[in-house]
């Protein structure tokens, strides 16, 4: 017979005592407890000790400071081990600035899309020609070179058809893409500002835009 | 199963994908009490700072086999154990804890002097601490970490009935201490 098993009533109940406390007491153990705290005048005395030994442990365990810099240095021990952190798939900064793009009032957006505008056709026409382009535009001799464009993002779950068919109707054509951040250079029929404008502001309202950035704008009477 | 526990699996679900914000979160939910179960198993806060990190990169090597079959804090627990007593062991000869040392009562009071100065409280948390380790760990894993008797013997490896015994001995030995410096609570 083994020592807890030779545990008188009492011995038993105390042993119980921290686990009824500490809420993990189930089953026949738990309904012991409970009947003797109902029936023995010594067991509420009992409890409350226990429930001392349970401050003074806890004091005595919160007493223990960790360091304030734990985490940081977890961090870097998480990445000497693991490698350095990458940004998850389709979060590259374009994929970012669209996002916030999106995110803000459309007022805003429009002037933050200009502003990305120029940033993405700036290294475009550096790199007009060139190799390793994101994405493909015609070359100089190309008309769609020429055209005016808009850059577009498409939501992840949009259809390809519903997609193509609002294209076709409106005479829109991909010119290049997706770049790494998914993002389509599609040129835009207009001759004018405002037709540009409206063309563009109906590719926004679809369902399947996730953003739209203006590119080559007409300028009307140039 | 309460809803802190499920979130726990949840994150480590995230961490066997590789989810390095998920180990930090889980770090930041355990890391205190991890760090205090190590640095009262080794008597050491140097100790407890390098095993409490190497038990959180345990957790990300090892989240894609766990099981679920114990709850996050126990398993952490139990490999916070294994890690501490390996080091333990290969420190043993070697070393010296300016902190542990400290906190030993000048020999020039006995307990029951020491205890005379102090309220019922704070005579029975330097009991606590005064505990031999393996009462003291039941002690503390059961009132500070909330762990179950059954939870206990997984951390620990021992029998549920060598947790029971360890639980009746430690509350024995406060008892005695605590009638010695004339708290009398009427058991043992």
């Amino acid at each position: 017979m083994s020592a807890a098993e030779k545990m008188s009533r009492r011995d038993e109940m105390e042993t119980l005592l921290p686990f009824y406390l500490n809420g993990s007491l189930e089953g026949a153990e738990l309904e012991a407890v409970e009947e003797w705290l109902a029936s023995d005048p010594a067991a509420m005395a009992a409890l409350g000790e226990a429930e001392a030994e349970f401050s003074g442990t806890a004091a005595a365990n919160e007493a223990i400071r960790p360091p304030a810099d734990a985490l940081s240095r977890f961090a870097r021990a998480l990445d000497a081990e693991a490698g350095p952190a990458r940004a998850p798939a389709g979060q590259s900064w374009l994929a970012k600035i669209f996002g916030r793009v999106t995110a803000i009032p459309s007022g805003v957006a429009w002037t933050a899309a200009a502003a990305l505008l120029a940033l993405v056709v700036a290294q475009s026409f550096e790199r007009l020609g060139g190799k390793g382009n994101d994405f493909e535009i015609a070359g100089a001799q190309d008309d769609l070179a020429n055209l005016p464009f808009a850059l577009i993002k498409f939501k992840p779950d949009a259809k390809m058809s519903d997609i193509a068919a609002f294209l076709g109707q409106n005479g829109l054509k991909i010119a290049g893409g997706p770049t790494a951040d998914d993002v389509f250079h599609v040129t835009i029929p207009a001759s004018t500002a405002a037709d540009y404008d409206k063309l563009v502001g109906l590719i926004a309202a679809q369902p399947f835009a996730e953003a739209v950035a203006q590119g080559r704008k007409p300028v009307d009477g140039g | 199963m309460n809803a802190a526990t499920e979130t726990d699996r949840a994150l480590v679900d995230r961490v066997a994908k590789g989810d390095r914000a998920a180990v930090r979160l889980l770090f930041m939910r355990h890391h205190a009490r991890i760090y205090r179960f190590v640095a009262r198993q080794t008597g050491s806060e140097m100790m407890a700072d390098d095993i409490t990190n190497e038990v959180f990169l345990e957790l990300w090597r090892q989240a894609p086999s766990f099981e679920g079959r114990s709850e996050v804090s126990t398993w952490l627990l139990g490999i916070a154990r294994f890690k501490a007593l390996s080091l333990l062991r290969k420190k043993k000869e070697d070393w010296i804890d300016d902190d542990a040392a400290a906190q030993v009562p000048d020999s020039a009071d006995t307990p029951e002097v020491v205890t005379m100065k102090e309220d019922k409280a704070a005579a029975l948390r330097r009991f606590v601490d005064a505990l031999p380790d393996e009462h003291r760990t039941v002690v503390d894993l059961a009132y500070y970490h909330g762990q179950s008797v059954t939870e206990i013997g997984e951390v620990l490896n021992i029998p549920v009935a060598t947790v029971k015994t360890r639980m009746f001995y430690a509350r024995k030995k406060l008892g005695e201490a605590l009638k010695a410096a004339g708290y009398d609570r009427g058991w043992p």
